[in-house]
């Protein structure tokens, strides 16, 4: 018998091979273990949400969220040029009239003094 | 208690008539999916998610088709999500491992050796069993189901939701399909 009419018993023998399969038999206890994964199954909201911040997709997408509300925060009360020179001459304003609360008791024991 | 009665009690949530219907089916549901994962431990978790699901969902089942034809639908149904996420996981392990990560349990294919088969068989059932994980989705559940199972094609058609004439097609794209990947397996192996 040469190699082809060889491989094509093989193919034969390969398909016929399942002709007269038996069924196999199943692990003994299935009920109880269904009713376990059944009662396992049962878990309460927290446990249900705990499982859902837990996958990591959803874990990963929470995170990036986070991350670009910060920066979004970040950004948008960022100081401009104007908000600093509006700031820049209150500072100067306050320093041209001194109004601190040393300078406001200096005049007053200055003007008792005076009497 | 026959068919119809127990699945009245069953959509009245009696347990008994729950315990009776595994009993009754078991065999058959977890042998649907052995054929199709070729995994005793995969078949064994597919049995109990499709048990669940009818326990769940037993009201929507109107009697327009027959009970076993609901539940192959279901079991195959299952097996075939079971190996999606299974080749999803082997994916996202190698993709780990790249990034220098252990990555998720590799699935290795290891040789499927059927209980059901007897001893002289054994050897030609696991090239079978080698080449059915080959070929496509549809043309492994009707050879499964009618060579594993003893399915008739009218039955195949009504479990698939298809013609009786797909499924003829069907199955001897699945004959031809596998013919050629035995033929490559032992081209390769036959000195």
């Amino acid at each position: 018998m040469n190699k082809h009419e060889n491989i094509n018993k093989l193919i034969d023998d390969a398909l016929k091979s399942a002709d007269d399969i038996k069924r196999a038999a199943v692990k003994p206890f299935l009920l109880t273990r269904i009713h376990a994964r059944m009662n396992k199954g049962k878990e309460s909201l927290w446990e249900k949400a705990g499982w859902l911040i837990g996958r990591p997709a959803v874990a990963f997408t929470g995170l990036c969220m986070i991350l670009l509300i910060n920066i979004t925060v970040v950004m948008v009360n960022k100081p401009s040029a104007t908000d600093y020179a509006v700031e820049r001459s209150s500072q100067q304003q306050v320093d041209e009239f001194s109004y601190t609360v040393a300078t406001i008791y200096e005049i007053d024991n200055t003007q008792q003094n005076d009497k | 208690m026959d068919q119809p009665e127990l699945i009245t009690q069953l959509q009245l949530g009696d347990e008994s008539a729950f315990t009776k219907l595994v009993d009754e089916y078991q065999d058959m549901v977890y042998n649907t999916a052995l054929g199709i994962v070729q995994q005793a431990d995969d078949a064994d978790d597919i049995t109990q998610e499709v048990f669940i699901q009818v326990y769940q969902s037993i009201s929507s089942f109107k009697g327009d088709s027959k009970f076993s034809t609901w539940l192959y639908r279901i079991a195959v149904s299952k097996a075939l999500d079971h190996e999606k996420k299974k080749k999803r996981k082997k994916r996202f392990g190698f993709v780990q491992s790249l990034f220098g990560g252990d990555g998720e349990e590799q699935v290795h294919p290891v040789e499927f050796d059927h209980p059901g088969i007897q001893a002289e068989k054994k050897e030609s059932a696991a090239a079978l069993f080698r080449a059915l994980k080959q070929i496509p989705d549809n043309q492994r559940i009707v050879f499964s189901l009618h060579k594993l199972e003893g399915q008739s094609n009218r039955e195949i058609a009504a479990i698939m939701n298809t013609s009786l004439q797909a499924v003829e097609s069907l199955m001897s794209r699945a004959k031809a399909s596998l013919k050629k990947e035995l033929n490559d397996y032992y081209q390769k192996n036959i000195t």
